[in-house]
C-alpha cells in the first residue's frame, strides 16, 4: 500500500447515474495515464482525488491522506480541469497570480512564481494579454501554469491536450515529462492514446466505473491471452522463415499479408522474442524489419473495452 | 464495430435548383410549426378570436344607427381590431422568435451556409415560414368577416369583395412589417426569449405609451412612434373612413421604411455571422 | 487540381489571416495543418465561398469560388463544433440537409438512410439528435456532409471530444471516404499522426502563408537512412558490440539508432543471439510529420514570439 493513489472499493453515484463503482486500484508513481470511454468515471475519480466530491462508499487516499475536507493536501496538488473557460477579463499573469494568492502566497512571491510558471509552459509573451483572446491551446497552457505554479507534488490533469495545436501539445507533454523527472507525480487523462504512450508506459484503464487494468502497458498486453500477440516480420523469404519458426510450440498462426511480410501470432511473446535471434542467425534469412502492431495501448484498449 | 460497411452509394441524379432548396426549408419549417402544440394553440385561438370579434365589430357597426348606409368605411372597424395586435405579438414571439435565434444557438446556421444556398435564400425561406402564419391573424379574419357579413346580407357583394381586396393589401402590409421586425429581433441574439420579449416591447412598449402621451400632451404626432397606430391610420384611410388624426401617407412611409430597414439590417447581420469557428 | 489559388488574401482589420497565398493542391486526401492562428479556418471559409477574398482568386474542383453555389454543391463540410438541429431526428436532419442541397424528397430520404447506415447510426436514427451521445452526433455530422455525395469533403477536427473507440471509428470512416475513387478529402487537424495515417498530401500553413506542401512520403523522406532497434537486455553492450562490428550505433531513450549498411540486420540478430537479448522492434527510422512540422514552424517563427 504505497501508491500515490490508493482506492479501495470506492463508489460514487449521481442519483442513479454511475460515477465510480467499487473502484479499487493503487497507482500513481511518476506519470500515469488514465484512459477509458466517455462516462467511464475518469473525471469523477479526479474530483474525488482533489476533494471536490465525497465518495459514497469505500476509501480513497492521495499521497497517503484522505482528500475530503483536506485543505493542506490541496497545497500539495495541482489540478487542471477539463473545462476551457477562464476569467476572460484577467490576463494570464493575473489569472495565475490570483490563484496563487488564494493559496495564501504573499503578493510579491505570487507575482514571481506566476511569471516563472508561465515561462515554463511557454506563455511568457502572452502573459499580459487578457485570456479571452487566448486560443484553446493557450488556455490549456494557462491552466497548466496555475497547476504548476505552487510547486505541487502531484499534478492532476483532465484532458490537458485537447484543443492544443501541434506545437502546444509537444510543449505540454514536455512540461509534464520534466515535472515527473524532477520527482513529481502526474495523473493525466486523454482520449488520444498515442499521446499517453509518448510520456509513460503506466496506465489505469477505467471502464464502467471500475479499474479494469492498471500497470505497464506491455505487461497488461502480455496478460491478455485471448488475443495472441501478433508480430509482423519483414523478410524477402516469408515462407522459408515461417518454416524455420514453425517448431516454436507457442505459435498460433502464420499469415502472409504481402509478398515480403510474415505475420506470426504467438501465445508467449517473451519466449518468441527470446528464441527468434537464434533462429534468424542460424538460418541466415534476411529479416529487415520487426514490429508488433498490437503491443500498444490502442490494442490493450480495444481488447479490454471493445 | 460497425465501420466499413460499404453501403455508401453514389448519387446518380443531378441536383434540383435553388427554388426547390428554399422550398425544402419552408416546407420543413412550416411542418415543424404545425406540429408544435404551443404554435397551434396560439394560431387557432388567434384566428378564431380575431375573426369572431371582427364579425362582431362589423355587426355592431351596422345595427347602430349612424345615418349611413352600410359602406366600405365600416370595414375600418375590424381592420383596427385590437385583438390583431395582441395575437400578432403572441404569434411573433411564440413562432417567429426562434426562427433564426434557434439556428444561432445550435449553430445549425453553419450547416445551412455550407449548403448551396445564399444567406438571402435562408432569410427569405424563414420569412416565408413566418408570414403565412402571421397572415392567419392579420388577413384571414378580415376576409372571413367580409365573407360572413355578405352572406348574412349586411353588405352587398360588391362592397364585400372590394373590402376583401383592400384587406389583403393592408393586412399584407402588417404581415410584412411584423415578419421583418420579428426576424430582425430573432437574428440579434442566440436566445429566442429575448426576441420574443422584443416583439412585445415594440408593440406595447411603443403603442401604449404613445397613446397615453397623446392624451396627456394632446399632440397626436406622437402616435407616429406606434407601429400599430401607423397601421390603423393606413387601414382607415384605405377603407375611406375619417382620419385618426395622423397622416396616412407618413404612417405608410414609416411602416414601409422600418420594414425595409429591418430586413436590410438582418441581411447584413446574417452575412457577418461567424460561420466556422476553431 | 482540387484547389488552385493565386495571391489569395483575406484581411480582417489589421490581421492578414490569409496572406498572398498561392497553392496548387492535387486531388486526393489532403492534410491541412498549422498552428493556431495560421489561417486554416479562414482558408476553409474562402474555399466554401462564405468569405469574399480581399484579393486574389481561387478555384475549387475547377470552379471559381465567386460561384459559391456551384462550389458548395460539390463540398460536404463537417464543422468542428456542434451544429445539429436538436429537435430533429437523425434521419430527418440528414434528409433535410440533403433537400437543402437540392435532392428531391425521396432521394434525400433514401440516401439519408444509406449514409446513416454507412457511418453506423442504427436504430438511433429515429430518435432526436438532442438525445445523442457525442460519438453519435459526430457521426450524424459526417452523414449530413455525405448525403449529397460531394466530390470534396472538408473535415475540421473530426475527432474532437470522442473517446478512443469513437476516435478510431471516425478515423476509419474518414479513411474509407479518402480512399474511395473520385472523392477528395481535406482534413484539418492538430493530431498529426491522424493526418499522417489518412492523408497522402500535406499543406502546412503558418501566418497565412504556405510554408510547405507536398506528398507526405516526399516531405518525410530525405532523413538519414537509419534503423531504430528496440532491444530488451543489455542495451549498452548491444550498442558496443554493433560498434565493434563496424556500425555507427548509439543508444537513445527510444532504442538504438544505427545507420544502415549492408549486413546490419544480420549483425543485429547475431548480436542478440550472443548477448541473449531480445529484439522487440526493428524498423526504418522515419521522420514523423510532427518533427517536420515543428522544424518548419520554428524556422518561420518571428523572434520574440
Amino acid at each position: 500500500m504505497n501508491g500515490v493513489v490508493e482506492a479501495v472499493g470506492v463508489s460514487k453515484w449521481y442519483g442513479e447515474v454511475l460515477g465510480l463503482n467499487a473502484f479499487t486500484a493503487s497507482f500513481g508513481k511518476g506519470i500515469t495515464g488514465l484512459v477509458g470511454p466517455n462516462g467511464a468515471g475518469k473525471s469523477t475519480l479526479f474530483k474525488l482525488l482533489i476533494g471536490q466530491l465525497h465518495s459514497d462508499q469505500g476509501k480513497i487516499t492521495l499521497l497517503g491522506e484522505n482528500p475530503w475536507n483536506n485543505v493542506p493536501l490541496k497545497r500539495r496538488l495541482g489540478y487542471c480541469p477539463e473545462q476551457n473557460q477562464l476569467y476572460g477579463w484577467l490576463t494570464g499573469q493575473q489569472f495565475v497570480e490570483t490563484l496563487l494568492r488564494l493559496d495564501g502566497m504573499p503578493a510579491a512571491e505570487s507575482r514571481k512564481e506566476a511569471t516563472a510558471a508561465l515561462k515554463v509552459v511557454g506563455l511568457s509573451s502572452a502573459a499580459h494579454r487578457p485570456t479571452r483572446g487566448y486560443s484553446r491551446g493557450m488556455r490549456q497552457r494557462a491552466k497548466l501554469a496555475q497547476a504548476l505554479a505552487h510547486h505541487p507534488e502531484i499534478l492532476i490533469l483532465d484532458e490537458p491536450l485537447s484543443g492544443a495545436d501541434p506545437a502546444g501539445r509537444v510543449h505540454i507533454l514536455r512540461t509534464i515529462s520534466e515535472f515527473a523527472k524532477d520527482g513529481g507525480h502526474v495523473l493525466m487523462s486523454t482520449h488520444v492514446l498515442y499521446e499517453i504512450e509518448r510520456v509513460t508506459n503506466n496506465i489505469v484503464l477505467i471502464h464502467n466505473g471500475k479499474a479494469i487494468a492498471s500497470g505497464n502497458i506491455h505487461a497488461i498486453r502480455a496478460l491478455i491471452d485471448t488475443h495472441p500477440h501478433a508480430v509482423r516480420i519483414e523478410t524477402s523469404k516469408p515462407r522459408q522463415l515461417a518454416q524455420a519458426l514453425a517448431r516454436m510450440e507457442h505459435l498460433v498462426s502464420f499469415e502472409f499479408p504481402a509478398a515480403d511480410t510474415l505475420l506470426v501470432r504467438t501465445r508467449k511473446p517473451d519466449a518468441f522474442y527470446r528464441e527468434l535471434p537464434q533462429i534468424v542467425s542460424d538460418t541466415k534469412l534476411d529479416v529487415r524489419g520487426l514490429e508488433s502492431p498490437d503491443d500498444s495501448l490502442d490494442a490493450v484498449f480495444r481488447y479490454l473495452v471493445g | 464495430m460497425s465501420i466499413t460497411l460499404p453501403t455508401y452509394s453514389r448519387l446518380e441524379i443531378p441536383l434540383l435548383g435553388r427554388r426547390q432548396r428554399v422550398w425544402a426549408i419552408i416546407a420543413t419549417g412550416l411542418r415543424k410549426e404545425l406540429r408544435r402544440p404551443a404554435a397551434i394553440v396560439v394560431m387557432a385561438l388567434g384566428a378564431a378570436f380575431t375573426t369572431i370579434t371582427s364579425i362582431a365589430i362589423l355587426f355592431i357597426a351596422t345595427i347602430i344607427p349612424s345615418g349611413q348606409a352600410p359602406n366600405l368605411t365600416f370595414f375600418s372597424g375590424p381592420a383596427s381590431n385590437f385583438f390583431v395586435l395582441f395575437f400578432v405579438s403572441l404569434m411573433a414571439s411564440v413562432i417567429g422568435a426562434g426562427l433564426i435565434a434557434d439556428d444561432l444557438q445550435s449553430m445549425a446556421f453553419t450547416l445551412y451556409l455550407s449548403r448551396p444556398i445564399t444567406q438571402l435564400d435562408y432569410l427569405l425561406a424563414k420569412a416565408a415560414i413566418l408570414a403565412p402564419l402571421v397572415a392567419m391573424v392579420t388577413i384571414l379574419p378580415l376576409l372571413l368577416a367580409a365573407l360572413v357579413a355578405a352572406f348574412l346580407g349586411f353588405f352587398s357583394w360588391t362592397i364585400a369583395l372590394e373590402a376583401m381586396g383592400i384587406s389583403i393589401v393592408v393586412g399584407g402590409l402588417l404581415t410584412l412589417f411584423y415578419t421583418a421586425i420579428t426576424l430582425f429581433l430573432s437574428s440579434l441574439s442566440r436566445r429566442k426569449g429575448i426576441a420574443g420579449a422584443g416583439v412585445f416591447a415594440v408593440n406595447f412598449g411603443l403603442t401604449i405609451p404613445a397613446e397615453v402621451l397623446t392624451i396627456v400632451i394632446g399632440n397626436r404626432s406622437i402616435l407616429y412612434l406606434s407601429p400599430w397606430d401607423n397601421y390603423v391610420a393606413v387601414a382607415t384611410a384605405a377603407f375611406g373612413a375619417s382620419s385618426t388624426g395622423i397622416d396616412w401617407a407618413v404612417a405608410l412611409a414609416i411602416l414601409l421604411g422600418v420594414t425595409v430597414l429591418a430586413a436590410l439590417v438582418t441581411y447584413v447581420r446574417m452575412k457577418a455571422v461567424e460561420v466556422i469557428t476553431g | 487540381m482540387l484547389v488552385e489559388t493565386a495571391g489569395l488574401t483575406k484581411v480582417f482589420g489589421e490581421v492578414r489571416a490569409v496572406d498572398d497565398l498561392t497553392v496548387k493542391i492535387p486531388d486526393g486526401a489532403i492534410g491541412l495543418v498549422g498552428p493556431n492562428g495560421a489561417g486554416k479556418t479562414t482558408f476553409l471559409r474562402l474555399l466554401l465561398s462564405l468569405l469574399r477574398p480581399t484579393a486574389g482568386t481561387a478555384k475549387v474542383l475547377g470552379r471559381d469560388i465567386e460561384d459559391g453555389l456551384a462550389v458548395r454543391e460539390r463540398i460536404g463540410y463537417m464543422p468542428e463544433h456542434d451544429c445539429l438541429i436538436p429537435d430533429m431526428t437523425g434521419v430527418g436532419l440528414v434528409s433535410y440537409m440533403g433537400r437543402v442541397s437540392g435532392l428531391d424528397r425521396d432521394t434525400a430520404m433514401s440516401r439519408s438512410h444509406d449514409v446513416l447506415q454507412f457511418v453506423g447510426v442504427e436504430e438511433e436514427r429515429y430518435r432526436k439528435v438532442a438525445e445523442y451521445s457525442t460519438g453519435m452526433k459526430q457521426k450524424v455530422k459526417l452523414a449530413q456532409a455525405m448525403v449529397h455525395d460531394p466530390q470534396l469533403y472538408i473535415f475540421d477536427e473530426p475527432t474532437t471530444g470522442l473517446d478512443p473507440r469513437g476516435r478510431s471509428e471516425m478515423l476509419d470512416l474518414v479513411g474509407t471516404i479518402a480512399k474511395s475513387p473520385g472523392r477528395n478529402v481535406i482534413l484539418s487537424s492538430h493530431l498529426l499522426p491522424d493526418v499522417e495515417t489518412i492523408c497522402k498530401y500535406i499543406v502546412i500553413l503558418d501566418g497565412g502563408h504556405q510554408i510547405a506542401a507536398g506528398e507526405l512520403s516526399q516531405l518525410l523522406s530525405g532523413a538519414t537512412d537509419r534503423l531504430r532497434i528496440d532491444v530488451r537486455g543489455d542495451r549498452d553492450a548491444f550498442a558496443r558490440l554493433l560498434k565493434d562490428a563496424g556500425f555507427d550505433a548509439d543508444a537513445g531513450p527510444s532504442g538504438l539508432h544505427v545507420s544502415r549498411k549492408p549486413g546490419l540486420e544480420a549483425a543485429v540478430f547475431e548480436t542478440a543471439k550472443s548477448l541473449g537479448a531480445e529484439v522487440r522492434y526493428m524498423g526504418k527510422e522515419i521522420r514523423s510529420l510532427e518533427e517536420l512540422f515543428l522544424e518548419l514552424v520554428a524556422r518561420t517563427e518571428k523572434p520574440g514570439a
